[in-house]
């Protein structure tokens, strides 16, 4: 018996009926009074870590083939390579964590607007449609964060055509937006998003499956003491 | 005596019942039959408790609404449900017919099921015909049965020129002038075919059987690549081939030459490209109608013999007859699926003559329903020497002491095998032979002889099977929670992100995999390279795999002659120990294991509520993921022992408690999957 084919067999059998995963995904954006700032994308799936490692053994499933770690690896460099080339874009770095699953990528831009079509672009490039338009942008008179968001309706159709297994990843899956600021925050105009207690910061957290649907909408104008 | 003429008036209305059966109307050479016993399936269900339930008012009442007529109940359609219905196809080198056979309890009410304002039928003595439009099928019926055909004609058939002109179709090809010429011979053939009837009875008479055909086949091929298909991209060459023939053709049929139609007449022998394109094109179409007319005269003369014809019946074919089951509610039976596979090569080319299914006979399949099960029963017909080759590897039963670990309280499932491992690695290279050795047509038996011999030398089959015996047991013995660690963020009082490690519960079934071995030598000094390479550690006699890329942890161990691999450290150190909770095997599962070479069973309902919800993906999903659980029975799969040259496999699944039987709740699943 071929021990290997065998392992691989007992994989599916016994961890692929419950491919439903937990993920978070985290963006944070410090703005200085300046308009630069940092970026901190993580996305973390480490509590599905066991059914990641399973389905890593794994060459494809439910009929999706499974990108090998330095598949991985070499399309993260690349979204680093391609940030570094980008207009007001410095200080890239990535790390990855394959034990726990856990991937971030973190920039410095010189104005914020510099990330509007960053995301866009790096899905453009691994051949990924863009689920929504989104932009942000900063005036330093007015002292006004704003984030535009547009979900494109197409991803909601796209989405649920999905089979129902597959719709079942993206249960439990979560949506993290943090932003961060120097002087207080006056007012938040989301009503889903929450100010910190420092009143320095903004959150938003929000189901996967919400986002796609359009149940939520991430847009938010948040206005800073001048 | 009384009991003596029970037994006689038994035997009679056995008789006269068999007697009455539409299967003495299918032809000793039919090629495939499929039987529906309306008998046993209203059995199941009354006509009545059919004509209520979901399926049928949907029947009904979609019927009513597309005829324009009101039906309350199937007996309206005047078919005779009590008997059996049957389907057949019958293939010959030129045309195969599809056909249907159906018991007819009143001829009126069918009558007025198919009456409408375009359809009329034609009546000779009690025997009615309707054409359907198009022409592409016959109904005919009596007062006691109906029969369906439709025929559709083989195009490698007509490929062939030399047949083809027997009726008067050419093979049509785009091209220039000199086609014209050809034509016109071939045409000429036509008015011959127009005066005789001859050919297409013969035809009919005669359906060629299967063994006869693939001599034929020879020729055929041939002539193919001269007339290439209907194809409209002749390539030159085979043109100018065919040209050449052509022209032989028209010097043989010089004298007729003069008989071409108008079509061809009418055609500029010079004329431009696009016109020539068009020319083709209706004469394509010409050749199609043909052909569609030669179909239906020959549909026409083989119903005809259905209903007034004397043929030998299949009822005297004892591969047909030894598949029947009475208490069967459908069956399937493949006539030989060597004959298959020669049927429809032709259409694969030259790989057509190699007969890659040698060896294999009969298939046929059986659907039961009862009150505890649906089971369909397969199986398959083998020549002797294969029959015994697989006798001899079949010849093995599972290791006794297997069944110990097996806990039918929990299972979740299992699957098991034993073939004598010695006797498979001596029969494996004879069946390689016979399959490829003919799919590489003979010219390779001296390389696969020589592959074979080298193959026994090179292994020691003894030395092997006592190694490997040949049974294996793959079992799920329930589910096991286990704390894991996971990586997450919390946020303090400005939203800055720590992260932190949190603890979650998953859920992971516990599996167990034995095979027996008697010479553990070359396992021994496995584990002891995998010990000293750090590949494997040990304790008590339990080895665990050190593979840091696994999510789960896998242990194994030699005990009492059998292998153990596991996930579970409990389970192997109370296997390791005797105290493995045995004695909970049910009856069932310890028929399914000792008895046959191959089983296989899932048994959902041990799965339900083991799950923690979150896994799932939430309650709701949960709670749908539980209640169809619920409601499956065991399901497995047996491989059953040889009888004769008969394998044969079932596979089963229970119904629910609360059902009347099989059919009953499939009629309902259908209903709530309707809803």
């Amino acid at each position: 018996m071929k021990l290997k084919q065998f392992y691989k067999l007992l994989l599916f059998i016994v961890l692929i009926p419950f491919l439903s995963s937990c993920f978070e995904v985290i963006e944070e954006i410090a703005m200085k009074n300046d308009g630069t700032g940092d970026v901190v994308l993580t996305i973390n799936l480490s509590q599905s870590k066991t059914k990641v490692a399973s389905v890593m053994l794994l060459d494809s499933v439910q009929g999706y083939k499974v990108p090998s770690k330095q598949k991985i690896q070499q399309e993260l460099n690349e979204a680093v390579a391609y940030l570094r080339k980008s207009e007001g874009i410095s200080n890239v770095k990535s790390t990855s964590d394959f034990n726990n699953y856990i991937a971030t990528i973190s920039f410095s831009f010189k104005d914020v607007s510099n990330i509007n079509n960053i995301t866009k672009n790096i899905l453009a490039q691994q051949k990924i449609k863009a689920t929504n338009t989104s932009s942000y942008n900063y005036n330093k008179a007015t002292k006004t964060f704003s984030r535009k968001y547009q979900a494109i309706g197409t991803a909601k159709t796209e989405f649920n055509k999905l089979k129902a297994k597959d719709k079942a990843v993206f249960n439990g899956a979560t949506y993290t937006s943090i932003y961060r600021f120097e002087s207080l925050v006056t007012s938040s105009t989301n009503p889903a998003s929450n100010v910190s207690k420092s009143k320095k910061a903004v959150m938003l957290k929000s189901s996967i499956m919400d986002l796609i649907n359009g149940k939520i909408n991430v847009s938010n104008s948040i206005q800073l003491s001048k | 005596m009384k009991k003596i003429l029970i037994a006689i008036a038994l035997f009679l209305s056995f008789n006269l019942a068999k007697a009455q059966d539409l299967v003495k109307k299918i032809p000793a050479n039919a090629f495939t039959v499929a039987t529906i016993k309306g008998d046993n399936v209203f059995k199941l269900m009354f006509v009545k408790d059919f004509n209520e339930s979901f399926v049928g008012k949907k029947l009904l009442t979609e019927t009513s609404k597309s005829l324009d007529k009101s039906f309350t109940s199937i007996e309206d359609f005047g078919i005779n449900l009590e008997k059996n219905m049957y389907y057949f196809n019958q293939l010959s080198d030129s045309i195969t017919y599809n056909c249907f056979l159906i018991p007819i309890k009143d001829a009126k009410k069918f009558e007025n099921l198919i009456d409408s304002k375009e359809k009329k039928f034609t009546q000779q003595g009690d025997i009615r015909t309707m054409v359907l439009p198009d022409s592409t099928s016959i109904i005919k019926w009596n007062n006691n049965m109906l029969y369906f055909v439709t025929g559709s004609i083989k195009g490698s058939f007509f490929a062939d020129s030399v047949k083809s002109a027997r009726y008067g179709i050419k093979d049509i090809r785009f091209q220039s002038d000199d086609a014209i010429v050809a034509d016109s011979a071939a045409v000429a053939v036509d008015s011959a075919y127009a005066t005789t009837d001859e050919p297409m009875v013969e035809a009919v008479d005669a359906p060629v059987v299967e063994k006869v055909k693939v001599r034929k086949k020879s020729t055929a091929k041939k002539n193919t690549k001269k007339t290439v298909g209907t194809k409209k991209t002749g390539k030159k060459k085979t043109a100018k081939k065919s040209k050449k023939v052509a022209r032989i053709d028209s010097d043989f049929e010089e004298a007729r030459e003069f008989a071409v139609d108008t079509a061809s007449a009418m055609t500029p022998v010079h004329g431009i490209v696009d016109e020539q394109y068009d020319t083709y094109q209706q004469e394509r179409l010409e050749q199609d109608a043909k052909k569609k007319r030669l179909a239906f005269t020959w549909m026409i003369a083989q119903a005809d013999q259905i209903f007034t014809g004397s043929y030998e019946s299949i009822e005297n074919n004892k591969s047909y007859t030894a598949s029947l089951d009475n208490k069967a509610i459908a069956e399937l039976w493949v006539s030989s699926l060597q004959d298959v596979y020669n049927s429809i090569s032709p259409e694969f080319g030259a790989y057509g003559k190699a007969g890659l299914m040698k060896g294999y006979g009969s298939l046929n399949a059986k659907l039961f329903m009862d009150d505890k099960s649906f089971r369909i029963s397969t199986g398959l017909e083998l020549a002797q020497e294969q029959a015994d080759a697989y006798k001899k590897i079949m010849n093995r039963k599972l290791n006794k002491n297997f069944l110990k670990y097996v806990n039918s309280e929990k299972a979740l499932g299992f699957m098991s095998y034993s073939i004598d491992t010695k006797a498979y690695l001596e029969e494996f290279p004879k069946l390689m032979k016979q399959t490829y050795g003919s799919l590489l047509g003979g010219k390779m038996d001296e390389e696969i002889d020589l592959g074979t011999e080298l193959f026994s030398l090179l292994l020691d089959e003894e030395a092997v099977s006592k190694v490997i015996k040949g049974d294996a047991l793959f079992v799920i013995n329930g589910l096991n929670t286990k704390d894991v660690t996971y990586t997450t963020y919390e946020y303090d009082d400005d939203y800055k992100q720590k992260e932190i490690v949190k603890t979650k519960k998953e859920t992971l079934p516990d599996f167990l995999f034995m095979f027996s071995s008697e010479d553990h030598r070359l396992i021994n000094k496995l584990i002891k390279y995998g010990v000293n390479k750090n590949y494997v550690s040990v304790e008590n006699n339990i080895y665990k795999v050190l593979e840091k890329k696994s999510p789960i942890d896998i242990y194994f161990m030699i005990k009492d002659g059998i292998v153990f691999f596991g996930n579970s450290l409990t389970e192997m150190q109370g296997i390791s120990n005797n105290q493995y909770n045995s004695n909970k095997l049910s009856k069932l599962h310890k028929q399914l294991l000792s008895k046959n070479n191959f089983s296989f069973l899932f048994n959902a309902k041990n799965l339900v509520g083991k799950v923690p919800d979150s896994e799932i993906g939430g309650e709701e999903t949960a709670k749908k993921f539980n209640s169809t659980l619920e409601k499956m029975g065991n399901v497995y799969m047996k491989s059953n022992p040889i009888k004769g040259r008969l394998v044969s496999a079932d596979i089963s699944a229970e119904i629910p408690n609360g059902h009347e039987n099989a059919l009953k709740y499939l009629f309902s699943l259908i209903e709530n999957a309707a809803k």
